[in-house]
């Protein structure tokens, strides 16, 4: 079976490298039927990569450790689910998934541009098997995944896995992150193939929209399951802790985000063309730097170059490349991407969201410098880490910026706003922003910092402008006769684009003010025994006991706490210490019992020699708002993609 | 004065400001910290006694001691792995945490780095107040497990 898998993956690279040749040719020849040949082998390098993934789950499943890799992240002892995971659980399955999705978006690009942009499919093929080239060659030559032990070294069973990464959740994260990261091939691909033919029109960036929200929204999705699994794993009681692995994958969500806005100026007044291409261009080289960084281990060390020199080398070559490449293409049609129009007004839509791309640009400036200045100070001399707290210090400001941008651009005209359309529009969300300011100061009192008050205020600014627009819209629907549920969802056919954004919106200000919560967290750090009580704010919890969790692969102890409020009894909280034997690792398991209001969290620290129990107990307030701003999100994002096929493509706006 | 320069003129501004509101607050050392071994540590000590410092180093076998009346842990680190024989662990720190929240990679033999500064005296002790431990090296390229920190696969 192994041989199977490696053999597809060296078939799938002469392939890839035959389909770049004629990608090229046809491009330069300009020859369709040629096109459609390197169309075709792009089918055949997916099919082949697709069988060999197939073998290696098939390794993992039957427990092939024969294969070096399959023994040194799973074990019988695990559970099938986590065993298929275990995949991605190393380097070599990870880069291999990473090609297989990215062989399926190729894939579909190919299938579905049939008999559209054929001028530029040629380009877009040759750009993707390039992608897919890269990944071949290094499965084959740096990290194959189908390495096996010589017979005599042959193993009865494997390493097992991170016990931290058995749970639920981190089997569809990493999927979910990688359907992402990957997904911006496809939108780069055809920006890319737009500078090289020269057809610098409309057609590359409206066939890429919806090639780029759909990647965009697993994206999403995948930094919010990130933050999810830390919240229910890690047990230190939070959700994101700027960690280098949660920056790789939040950086090229940043240029990714900003592209979707000002993509927005392109369609509507023919602006900032060389922009768009840039901020496409570098959300993908961002894409392949935070996989390389969460593969390479470079910000824990510099040192990884020297244990993995020829992986980190390739590795960072291809991120150089692809970068320089595409600059330097962007840089040959400067002339032709010349914008007739010129910014009219500072006090316009366009100037907006301008603003906004540069807060985008500005957070991503800060997130990388702060995820990579271990690497360049110790490069330079003494190894600095920067801290949590000096992202929150310059985030935290910029994502008030953004918030209040947030509310104040769907207010303002395109082109150029008055003074009396900006009194018509504002009137009603400046009192909602000076009633919730009121009310916040009213409820938190003394431990409100200016952060907190800005960031709730404005969320109530913003979620006032949204309900202020639907509010209209549905009223002068409703004018015309139909009912209020009828014209909600004609404003969601209709005019999906706006009001699925202003729920995108919505969802967005929901996390940021659920996550403003943590100004408000308390935490303790208790050691009592069996029959004690912990007195927290209005909450008590009395230690009843700890008994010994049944044996399997891991055992270890479940403490039982009664959780009141207010002495009114709520629930029986089991925070658990697991010992994994095979992995010889601890493992806390934290109980949470959530409500809309707050979170308690509470962690078994350890159960002491004299019998007593250390517990560390969380108050994290309104932590539930950030899963259901979540969810908001998705739904408005799916708003703004669901395909209506009544309406023609040509006049979505 | 064209739109465009106005533009940017504000956004200099803003740019200026996070600038100035950056290094107004970095200046107080609150996020930098900085990153040493354990023996280049031991070499500097004489100068280093008071100051806030990050240590890595691994932890002796059989050193750790739960002390929960006194609300602390105490162990000793040395500059090398102690299941390594060949390596020079050099002689040993002894350190007080002082908590009783350990993360959950902390064991015999772990890779930790410290956060906290030398209290002087005989023989002086390493008082942390922030203990990160590592995931052991067989999980490839993963960063390190902490006690505020991810373990990421």
């Amino acid at each position: 079976m192994a041989e199977l898998g490696a053999a597809c993956i060296r078939f799938a690279l002469l392939i890839a490298i035959a389909g770049f040749g004629v990608a090229i040719h046809a491009g330069l020849s300009r020859r369709p039927d040629w096109t459609r040949v390197a169309e075709r082998s792009v089918l055949v390098v997916a099919v082949s990569v697709a069988i060999a993934i197939a073998t290696l789950f098939t390794a993992f499943a039957t427990g092939d450790f024969r294969l070096s890799y399959v023994a040194a992240h799973s074990a019988l002892s695990m559970a099938t689910p986590y065993r298929l995971a275990a995949l991605w659980g190393g380097q070599a399955g990870s880069l291999l998934l990473w090609l297989f999705i990215l062989c399926m978006y190729s894939s579909a690009c190919v299938l579905a541009n049939r008999e559209k942009n054929r001028g530029l499919m040629a380009w877009v093929v040759a750009v993707l098997l390039a992608n897919a080239l890269f990944f071949l060659v290094l499965l084959t030559f740096v990290t194959d995944p189908f390495e096996t032990f010589p017979p005599e070294r042959a193993m009865s069973d494997g390493a097992g896995l991170n016990p931290l990464l058995q749970h639920p959740v981190m089997m569809i994260h990493p999927l979910m992150l990688y359907t992402g990261l990957v997904g911006f091939a496809v939108p780069f691909a055809f920006a890319f193939a737009a500078l090289i033919s020269g057809q610098l029109g409309s057609t590359w960036f409206q066939t890429t929209r919806r090639w780029t929200l759909f990647p965009w929204l697993f994206l999403s999705i995948g930094i919010m399951l990130g933050g999810r699994w830390a919240y229910e794993v890690l047990g230190w009681g939070g959700y994101w802790a700027w960690d280098p692995v949660e920056n790789a994958s939040f950086m090229p969500w940043l240029p990714a985000t900003a592209y979707l806005h000002s993509v927005m100026i392109q369609e509507k007044r023919d602006m900032l063309k060389t922009w768009n291409l840039l901020l496409i261009g570098l959300t993908y080289t961002l894409c392949l730097f935070g996989t390389f960084l969460t593969r390479s281990g470079i910000v824990q060390s510099v040192h990884a170059f020297a244990q993995t020199p020829i992986f980190t080398s390739v590795f960072l070559g291809y991120v150089a490349f692809t970068a320089i490449a595409f600059l330097t293409a962007l840089l040959a049609r400067r002339r032709g991407l010349r914008s007739p129009q010129r910014l009219e007004s500072v006090v316009s839509r366009e100037a907006g969201f301008l603003l906004n791309n540069w807060v985008f640009i500005a957070i991503l400036m800060v997130v990388f410098t702060g995820t990579l200045f271990p690497v360049f100070s110790e490069s330079i001399g003494e190894r600095t880490v920067l801290g949590p707290k000096y992202f929150q210090m310059l985030a935290g400001p910029l994502a008030l910026v953004l918030l209040l941008l947030t509310g104040v651009g769907p207010l303002i005209a395109w082109r150029r706003a008055t003074a009396a359309s900006l009194r018509r529009q504002f009137r009603w969300p400046a009192v909602a922003t000076l009633a919730t300011a009121a009310g916040v100061v009213a409820l938190v009192r003394s431990q409100l910092t200016p952060y907190a008050l800005g960031a709730w205020s404005l969320g109530g600014f913003v979620t006032a402008t949204i309900v202020q627009e639907y509010v209209r819209a549905i009223r002068s629907r409703v004018r015309h006769g139909e009912t209020p549920l009828q014209a909600l969802f004609a404003l969601w056919r209709k005019s999906q684009q706006r009001y699925g954004g202003y729920i995108v919106h919505l969802g967005a200000v929901l996390v940021l003010m659920g996550a403003t919560g943590s100004v408000l967290n308390e935490e303790r750090l208790e050691n009592v025994k069996p029959g004690a009580e912990i007195r927290m704010h209005n909450l008590r919890f009395d230690y009843l006991t700890a008994n010994a969790l049944p044996a399997q692969h891991y055992g270890g102890a479940v403490a039982r706490l009664a959780l009141y409020r207010d002495d009114q009894p709520l629930a029986v909280m089991t925070p658990e210490k697991r010992m994994y034997w095979l992995e010889q690792q601890p493992a806390s398991i934290p109980s949470v019992y959530s409500t809309l209001q707050e979170d308690v969290y509470v962690v078994l620290t350890a159960i002491e020699k004299d019998g007593s129990a250390t517990f560390k107990i969380y108050r994290n307030p309104l932590v539930n708002w950030i899963w259901i701003g979540g969810a908001v999100f998705v739904f408005g994002t799916l708003l703004v993609m669901w395909p209506h096929p009544t309406r023609s493509p040509a006049r979505r706006a | 004065m064209s739109k465009g320069v106005q533009v940017a003129g504000g956004a200099t501004i803003v740019a200026l400001l996070l600038a100035w509101y950056a290094l107004a607050n970095l200046e107080t050392g609150a996020s930098f910290s900085y990153y040493k071994s354990l023996a280049e540590f031991q070499a500097a000590q004489q100068t280093e006694t008071g100051k806030p410092v990050r240590v890595h180093g691994y932890v002796s076998l059989g050193s750790i001691e739960r002390d929960v009346a006194a609300r602390e842990v105490r162990f000793t680190v040395q500059n090398a792995p102690p299941h390594k024989a060949s390596a020079d662990a050099g002689p040993a720190m002894p350190v007080i945490f002082a908590s009783l929240e350990t993360p959950d990679l902390f064991k015999d033999g772990a890779e930790v780095v410290l956060e906290g500064r030398l209290r002087g005296g005989s023989p002086p002790a390493f008082v942390a107040d922030k203990l990160l431990a590592k995931c052991p090296s067989k999980f490839e390229g993963q960063g390190p497990a902490t006690a505020d920190g991810g373990a990421r696969g």
